[in-house]
């Protein structure tokens, strides 16, 4: 009877430490959060590149100098391209701003506006849709997104403040992996070693093989990409940054279900800027039958024929069932991802469910065999 | 006088075997292997230390590898520490045992208790994995030893059987 009190009292005391522990956590949130995120970025790129360190340090004997190496690498690679990709962007974007001032880009709306209202079946056509409405709208949409590029400009000091802790924290776990996971494993107590030393292999494992597959997935897209841009050229698309956009697509894809979306917004961006003004763009049928003004219809149809394509056949051969998440949970956690930490937190929200399956998995696994440990 | 600096610096320069290698070059599943081999296999090397009476780990326990006394004693038991405690086996310095872990998920199928203070080197089924990945060479030499080991005492349980049929 007292025994029972006693379990009572001491379940009674463990919801209050839980309780107390996440009041505190919410509290300090704030000023942690961004640290957090640094670290898991950090975590998922030493991950990604740990085994290519741990080759060539068996190669040239060295952990420095692997890390070194392959930071180098990696560096030269992302300013390569970040840097062609700026110069070409700001070159395409002073010649469109040198072609077309805000009365020929109204004057095109407009004209595009007739053609939209005059393809709507007549039971659509309300009072608002006249061609009027539609100009204006979608001036105001592309002044809307022409100021907010420049809101994001001074967001990339705050970026780049990030990207360079990012940058030390991943050299420093990069070289000192290895020594962290000992010192971890270490740590654990006898009675706990073997399912300890489990528990953190698995880890490792599922998230090694959903980043793995993921960067592999997203190649795929990134490839695919390309190759419809470019044949929608052959039909007379004028799209240019074909590589860029291909890229762009592929990463956009690594966040689930808003990504794809995401990945077809600089497309037609660049299809719109390139073809603003050309009667024969305007004019475009997509299949012979569908309006497709800008060759937009044809752009969203290639995007989603990539994707179908990447999500039906390529995905679950490469990522295969390693998270296994059910879509309804996939979507609640990316909801909770996005408010905690944004687009990151979107990017972040389903790996780190798995870890966190993975570990209540083992977890379940300790408790139901903890008489026998 | 002996400088920590200087001992930092040069350290590697002396290559006096570690005591944990000694160990590994006398258990018959490391055999064959050379001396980068043993550096290798020693970073993957986990040491644990057991006082009297501790157990290592217990019967129907999940088990995940083996482990090799570098000092100390253990005894493999079946049933509880007090009554009707069946000591299979008794096992001192260099020996082995837990070894089926590797290869199988099935629990453990006794007690390993340690017989008095004692220092063990486990090797489990995820370094191994970890090794066929790394150095696939060295992964493979393990898995052979290993292989010809089980082959080894599957042919004496045979000859037992036999035994046992011809009575």
């Amino acid at each position: 009877m007292i025994e029972k009190e006693s379990n009572y009292i001491q379940q009674i005391y463990r919801i209050i430490l839980l309780l107390i522990g996440l009041w505190f956590i919410n509290l300090i949130w704030p000023y942690i959060s961004d640290v957090i995120l640094m670290l898991v970025f950090a975590f998922l790129f030493t991950t990604v590149l740990l085994s290519s360190v741990d080759a060539f340090e068996r190669k040239i004997g060295s952990r420095s100098l692997s890390v070194l190496a392959v930071v180098a690498i990696l560096l030269g690679a992302i300013s390569t391209f970040v840097g062609s990709f700026i110069s070409q962007i700001s070159q395409q974007a002073q010649e469109f701003s040198q072609r077309v001032d805000q009365n020929t880009m109204a004057k095109e709306f407009k004209i595009l506006g007739d053609k939209i209202t005059s393809a709507l079946p007549s039971f659509m056509k309300s009072e608002q849709s006249s061609s009027d409405y539609f100009a204006d709208k979608l001036t105001e949409i592309t002044q809307a997104v022409l100021g907010s590029l420049g809101s994001l400009v001074s967001t990339v000091g705050n970026f780049m403040f990030i990207a360079v802790m990012v940058f030390i924290f991943t050299i420093i776990l990069l070289s000192e992996y290895h020594v962290f996971k000992r010192a971890l494993v270490n740590s654990i107590p006898n009675k706990f070693f073997e399912v300890g030393l489990k528990l953190i292999y698995n880890i490792e494992k599922s998230v090694s093989s959903y980043l793995r597959g993921q960067f592999l997935s997203a190649a795929s897209v990134a490839g695919m990409s390309i190759t419809g841009l470019v044949l929608l050229n052959f039909f007379g698309a004028n799209l240019t940054l074909v590589i860029f956009i291909g890229i762009i697509a592929g990463l956009a894809n690594l966040i689930p279900l808003i990504g794809p979306f995401v990945g077809m917004v600089p497309a037609l961006l660049i299809a719109f800027m390139n073809n603003l003004g050309s009667e024969a763009a305007m004019d475009h049928m997509f299949l012979g039958t569908i309006p497709s003004p800008f060759f937009s219809i044809d752009i969203i149809f290639m995007f989603l024929v990539v994707q179908q394509i990447e999500g039906n056949l390529i995905t679950p051969a490469l990522v295969g069932k390693s998270v296994g998440l059910h879509p309804m949970l996939v979507m609640i956690v990316l909801l909770i991802g996005g408010t905690l930490l944004g687009p990151l937190g979107m990017l972040f929200a389903v790996p780190a469910t798995g870890v966190m399956k993975v570990i209540l998995k083992e977890i379940a696994f300790v408790r139901k065999n903890a008489h026998l440990l | 006088m002996k400088s920590a600096k200087w001992e930092n610096i040069f350290k590697g320069w002396n290559n006096s075997e570690s005591e944990a290698v000694h160990t590994l070059k006398k258990v018959p599943v490391f055999k064959n292997l050379n001396d980068k081999d043993f550096t290798e296999l020693e970073k993957m090397m986990h040491h644990r230390n057991f006082t009297s009476g501790d157990f290592i780990f217990k019967n129907r326990a999940p088990g995940e590898g083996m482990y090799i006394i570098m000092r100390g004693s253990i005894k493999i038991t079946i049933g509880t520490r007090s009554g009707n405690e069946n000591i299979l086996a008794e096992l001192n310095r260099g020996e082995f045992f837990g070894e089926l872990a590797l290869f199988d998920d099935e629990p453990r199928s006794a007690n390993g208790i340690a017989l008095e203070d004692c220092k063990l080197l486990g090797f489990f089924t995820q370094d191994l994995m970890i090794l066929q990945e790394r150095n696939p060479v060295l992964g493979h030499k393990i898995m052979f030893n290993l292989g010809g080991l089980l082959g080894e005492r599957l042919r004496k349980t045979n000859k037992l059987l036999i035994k046992e049929q011809s009575k």
